[in-house]
């Protein structure tokens, strides 16, 4: 797999693309951040001097790792593109029957695709970590803690899943445009369905008093997302309280389950298909 | 040794069968052509041996083996059309098969040579003409010295000398001992450089055998006796024909197209003594062939 990894860096070390969504990436991870940063202390602090509406800041340890977690995984559309990119390329230059006719197996060829995706989201929450830890220390570093530190394990998987997604819609749909007008247009239209879930949990609550728990964060890239909560969470605040019960375990376990998914359909699909 | 071996394989998009058990064995050292008109199933054939197509039915085996990717490593593939990375250069592009492959990465400057790309290694793939991305492709094929080379259409696309090119070097690897497996839709290329040939037709495998045999581009006239000593000495004083084959009942002879007479051969056979009993002429068997391709 090393080898194999050399080769994926061979590849994408000269492209263009991959410098330029790299670099926008670890900027936007920064930027997204600061301009929430800078509105809770330019806008919000000025209005609100003794913080009894907004609390203390969202950027001071300990709450800064579920901040930085939450606002930078507005970014993570920027992996997922990129790795559209890299896999739907092969198709696009046919490059993926050159490397299987040159000696590598389908499953490998598939296998180290998903690694990348798996060293991107590692790479990914490294930032987050860094970037949290950074404007920890600006805002506060005497209160410095790990508490909240899971939100970053949750942005881990959350970059995995939109990784592995990404992955599994170019091994599917091979053709670069369409697959990121679908990866796209499969986002909007999930975070609608969601809405909608948790609209119909409202309504069973409602009528049978059964606690579902927001059904919104049982689809796939809801899954990750619902686990990282927004630092000023007044919309989930109101679900919680009408959907009192905990079901992290649960939105964790669906968002491990579909992770596990997409990795075996796209080397299924790779390992079934004429190439 | 066979260094492919392929048995009744079979090959269906939905309803069009694309291959319907073909079933043949490429020997070591031999130039194979596999020889067909376009959709005849060539590609699709050699798409299967390299894994990037699955058979509906049928198995096959490289160097004797139930083939895996380090099976492909050792062999030189060039397969429909030349497939890099549009944005890399020559030389990157190389590397990266090389890598693949285990092999040959100090071959690369060699291989460009061979295919006169070195004063362009460092330009971008995509700014290659056909021809040149073609003779990238052959050069990747050579990566590492392999011993056997499968070449789809490797002259598609070339001009005169790149084309003669290739052929000589085809004729050069095959001095090397090399085993070479090429597809082609030309009858004359495959005569030109091939020992052995298969040919199909709409899937079916329509012959196979020794090149000289299935694609004898002569005449032939057939003669047999009951004394077939008696004859292949009567046979020993005439003249006029190129060569000469002794089968088990029959002797044949070959002639250059239209000068073979059926006449001349009965008469020498009688006033020499010798009565014959089996007497034909058999047109050259190409034409025979290709009227079945193209049929």
């Amino acid at each position: 797999m090393i080898k194999l990894l050399r080769i994926e860096w061979m590849k994408i070390k000269n492209y263009n693309a991959f410098i330029v969504i790299s670099a926008f990436f670890a900027l936007g991870i920064f930027a997204s951040n600061y301009l929430a940063y800078s509105f809770k202390k330019n806008i919000i602090d000025p209005a609100d001097p003794t913080g009894f509406l907004s609390g203390s800041s969202p950027f001071a340890f300990p709450k800064v790792w579920q901040t930085v977690s939450y606002y930078s995984g507005y970014m993570l559309l920027l992996p997922g593109l990129l790795l559209l990119i890299l896999v739907t390329n092969e198709f696009t230059y046919k490059t993926h029957r050159q490397n299987i006719i040159d000696g590598v197996s389908r499953t490998q060829f598939t296998q180290v695709k998903l690694l990348m995706g798996l060293l991107i989201a590692a790479i990914s929450t490294l930032l987050v970590f860094f970037t949290a830890f950074i404007f920890g220390f600006a805002v506060n570093k005497g209160a410095f803690s790990f508490s909240g530190i899971e939100n970053v394990g949750y942005f881990f998987l959350k970059a995995l899943t939109y990784n592995f997604l990404a992955i599994l819609f170019g091994v599917l749909i091979r053709r670069t445009g369409f697959a990121i007008a679908v990866y796209f247009i499969y986002t909007v239209v999930e975070n609608g369905i969601s809405l909608a879930l948790l609209g119909w949990a409202v309504n069973i609550k409602k009528e049978h008093n059964t606690d579902l728990g927001n059904m919104g964060n049982y689809l796939p890239m809801n899954a990750a997302d619902g686990l990282i909560y927004s630092p000023f969470d007044s919309f989930t605040n109101m679900a919680n309280k009408i959907l009192p019960s905990d079901y992290t375990w649960l939105v964790l376990s669906l968002a491990i389950v579909y992770i596990v998914l997409f990795y075996f359909w796209s080397i299924n699909k790779m390992i079934k298909s004429d190439l | 040794m066979s260094i492919l071996s392929i048995e009744d394989l079979r090959k269906d998009y939905g309803r069009v069968q694309a291959l319907k058990g073909v079933t043949f064995n490429v020997p070591k050292g031999s130039v194979f052509g596999i020889l067909g008109p376009n959709g005849s199933g060539k590609t699709t054939m050699l798409g299967i041996i390299m894994d990037i197509l699955k058979p509906t039915a049928g198995t096959y085996k490289l160097f004797g083996e139930v083939p895996n990717e380090t099976h492909r490593r050792k062999i030189g593939t060039f397969l429909e059309t030349p497939n890099f990375y549009h944005y890399l250069s020559a030389q990157k592009n190389l590397e990266i098969a090389a890598a693949i492959k285990e092999r040959g990465q100090n071959d690369i400057a060699k291989v460009l040579d061979l295919v006169n790309l070195t004063q362009r290694k460092d330009s971008r793939f995509s700014t290659y003409s056909l021809g040149m991305k073609q003779r990238l492709a052959i050069a990747s094929c050579l990566l590492g010295d392999p011993e056997v080379l499968i070449l789809d259409e490797p002259t598609n696309g070339l001009d005169p000398v790149g084309i003669a090119e290739i052929r000589q070097l085809i004729k050069d690897l095959q001095q090397q001992g090399k085993t070479i497996i090429m597809a082609s839709h030309l009858l004359d290329e495959v005569e030109k450089v091939c020992t052995h040939v298969a040919i199909l037709k709409k899937g079916i495998l329509v012959a196979t055998g020794d090149v000289n045999e299935i694609l004898s581009n002569e005449d032939i006239i057939e003669v047999g006796a009951a004394d077939m000593l008696k004859l292949s000495a009567t046979l020993d004083s005439l003249k006029g024909y190129s060569s000469i084959k002794q089968q088990d009942k029959l002797i044949q002879l070959f002639y250059p197209v239209g000068t073979a007479d059926v006449e001349t051969v009965n008469r020498h056979c009688f006033t020499n003594g010798t009565i014959l009993n089996h007497l034909q002429l058999k047109k050259k068997s190409l034409e025979a062939k290709f009227f079945e391709l193209t049929n």
